[in-house]
């Protein structure tokens, strides 16, 4: 499985993620039975599944937000089922958000530097006193921050508050964020909802771009069939709660269960949702080019 | 997409270390001067006012160190807390236990180590600062009112200690706060004398300068703070727990450590409240004054250090004003309403106002204020909406603007 078009220079230090039987339930519901899958280093890797897959639930496993019955997480000597949140974040684990959760009064740049927040020291004392550690800090990460926004088209945005930025800057700006933890492994949720095609298209090449430059592995969870199958090296399918595919993208497609989680079974078919998986196969032909 | 390519090398790089911030810092130089100006009229103001305004601008320094202490908390971190009048008579109890000579006074007979009040005032922010780090663990498990109810508790239980803790406290009739003092300068009417262009200096004159050097150094540190690391570390857990711990923020720590600030910050404000008062009572640190530091902070605006001090200076120095001018304004003293309860009743005519008109507090008002005079010629913060990127202002040593190169 190796990246469509592009061969990439892994960055040594990224492990592979290893998802085992993992099972999380919330009193009789049970959100994720069993699911496994790999993410190989240096790949993207999507779950893709109807509303109430377990995406997002898988998501706040790999992060620490929920805990796993059973079952385990592992990146490289790291178990992420037994870690707290921020320690997570701290081998190297970053995540954006689904629904935007950026403080919405801070300006681009707070927001971003709270990214950087387990790669500097300064504490209470150190701010509250401007101690030279404190100032230098800054002042370093915030050379690196302004790289980052400049990537992704953030640069001019720098010191606007958050809330007034356009839903698709704000989409941006938790990318931004999750890229400013200088992640080994980034968990993208829904980056492109309810983005135009346009703000899609760069989304999608900013995506590629951050695996390419970087070497990090990418778990992307998204609705948007096409930019799936364009950008994944790897699909996990997952309905109710269970792994019901896993394989390249094309794989997944001609797989007769995700057809009919997709498309439901006997006459119920909705001719949009149909209309999109039919549309997924072709799309794919438009893979962004990679930039010089 | 960009110009930039992103590379893995997280050092420093030079090129984004000069960038200036878009626009706004031209106007730079008004800032430091008003500030300065400021400063100069605080500082030569015992020369020309009176001693009520004086001793109304030490309570208003101290109210200023505790309700800053508790916007941190309270509007910053989102933590409600209604302990604060607790910790402020950790702070206020410590100080004249410490500093205050052992004595009889009536019936009671009063415990005191006698040391120097610099030391009774480090005592009292340290033991403030320890009791809310006892109390952080619940404090870091609790959310919302939750919090402010068990908080609470501590209010009531501060109430009855001081009131039978008599060899300490002083009991129900509260005892009086040592003068402070400095390597032998005395903060008190004499000792030495001391006299500057001719004006005696004496206790309220001493303690002005004292409220504003540390009311000051209260405020820059709280202004760091908000400003770095721990500050934005603060208001993202505010806006999201779950964000903030996914970002790399040991929320259960922060939370804690925040309460150590805060209650420090009210361990000082005690112990010049005691200053001010020249004395402590348990009723001076009941459920009423947690209340009146919330009102600082929601007038003020909650989250903002500027807003902490404008809602303090409000809150503590109006009542004082009333009690003074009673017989100028209608409907208060004499045969109408005294002077703190008139006062009390505008706080809540204030509050209901700033909630329905300005949620953002005096503190988004004078925001407000200063935005219309930078407005003509000063910081552009919108861009025509539809105009590309690539034409916006030509500012010195900006980089090539980002266009899509694709």
């Amino acid at each position: 499985m190796s990246a469509p078009g592009a061969a990439i220079d892994v960055r040594s230090d990224v492990p592979p993620v290893q998802v085992e039987d993992v099972t999380v339930r919330f009193g009789a519901i049970t959100a994720l039975s069993g699911v496994s899958f790999t993410v190989e280093p240096g790949t993207i890797h999507a779950i893709i599944g109807p509303n109430g897959a377990g995406k997002s639930t898988m998501f706040n496993v790999l992060s620490g937000v929920y805990k796993a019955a059973e079952g385990q997480v592992r990146f490289g000597e790291h178990r992420l089922d037994r870690m707290r949140p921020y320690k997570i974040a701290g081998i190297g684990v970053a995540r954006a958000f689904q629904n935007i959760a950026l403080s919405a009064g801070q300006s681009v740049a707070e927001n971003l530097m709270l990214g950087r927040h387990h790669l500097t020291k300064a504490g209470f004392i150190a701010a509250g006193l401007r101690l030279p550690l404190a100032t230098r800090e800054g002042k370093l990460h915030g050379a690196r921050v302004a790289e980052i926004a400049d990537f992704l088209e953030l640069g001019e945005k720098l010191h606007t508050p958050v809330g007034v930025l356009s839903y698709g800057d704000q989409k941006r700006v938790e990318v931004a964020r999750a890229l400013c933890t200088e992640p080994r492994l980034l968990l993208l949720d829904e980056p492109v909802a309810g983005m135009n095609a346009e703000e899609t298209h760069r989304m999608a090449e900013a995506i590629l771009e951050i695996r390419a430059g970087l070497g990090i592995s990418v778990i992307l969870v998204e609705h948007d069939m096409g930019m799936v199958m364009s950008l994944a090296d790897r699909v996990t399918v997952l309905d109710f709660g269970r792994r019901i595919a896993d394989g390249t993208p094309a794989e997944v497609q001609r797989d007769p269960e995700v057809i009919r989680a997709y498309l439901g079974s006997g006459d119920e078919i909705d001719p949009s949702e149909a209309a999109e998986a039919a549309a997924a196969g072709a799309s794919s032909s438009e893979t962004p080019g990679m930039p010089s | 997409m960009s110009e930039s390519t992103l590379t893995e090398a997280p050092g420093a790089h030079p090129s984004g270390v000069g960038r200036p911030a878009p626009a706004g810092r031209r106007r730079s130089w008004l800032r430091p001067l008003l500030l300065v100006l400021g400063l100069v009229v605080m500082l030569a103001l015992p020369l020309y006012v009176e001693e009520f305004w004086l001793r109304t601008g030490f309570a208003a320094a101290g109210a200023i160190v505790g309700a800053i202490g508790l916007n941190l908390l309270v509007g910053t971190s989102g933590q409600l807390s209604l302990a604060h009048a607790f910790f402020l008579a950790v702070g206020a109890v410590s100080y004249v236990y410490v500093s205050g000579e052992p004595g009889g006074l009536g019936v009671a007979e009063l415990g005191g180590l006698g040391l120097p009040p610099i030391i009774g005032m480090i005592v009292g922010v340290l033991l403030a600062g320890l009791a809310g780090l006892l109390f952080s663990p619940l404090a870091a498990r609790l959310r919302g009112i939750y919090l402010g109810v068990a908080s609470l508790a501590l209010v009531f239980i501060g109430v009855h200690v001081l009131n039978s803790w008599t060899e300490v406290t002083g009991g129900f009739n509260g005892r009086s706060a040592p003068e402070f003092s400095l390597f032998g300068f005395t903060f008190g009417n004499r000792d030495p004398e001391l006299y500057v262009l001719e004006v005696p200096f004496r206790e309220a004159e001493r303690l002005w300068y004292l409220g504003l050097v540390l009311a000051l150094a209260a405020y820059l540190f709280a202004r760091n703070i908000l400003r770095s690391r721990p500050g934005r570390a603060l208001q993202t857990l505010r806006d999201s727990e779950v964000a903030a711990s996914v970002m790399g923020v040991n929320v259960q720590g922060y939370k804690a450590r925040i309460f150590l600030v805060s209650s420090m910050y009210a361990g000082l404000a005690g112990v010049m409240y005691a200053l001010s008062i020249g004395s402590i009572a348990p009723e001076s640190f009941g459920l009423e004054l947690s209340i009146l530091y919330l009102a600082m902070i929601v007038l003020g605006g909650l989250g903002s250090v500027n807003g902490a001090v404008l809602g303090a200076i409000f809150v503590s120095a109006l009542p004082l004003v009333f009690q003074r001018y009673a017989d100028l304004i209608p409907f208060v003293g004499g045969g109408g309403l005294a002077a703190g309860e008139a006062a009390r009743f505008l706080f809540g005519a204030a509050i209901v106002l700033v909630i329905l008109f300005e949620p953002a507090g005096l503190a988004g008002i004078a925001n407000r204020i200063a935005g219309r005079f930078r407005r003509p010629g000063g910081r552009v913060t919108e861009h025509p909406p539809d105009t590309p990127t690539r034409t916006s202002e030509p500012s010195p040593s900006d980089p090539p603007a980002q266009g899509s190169t694709t």
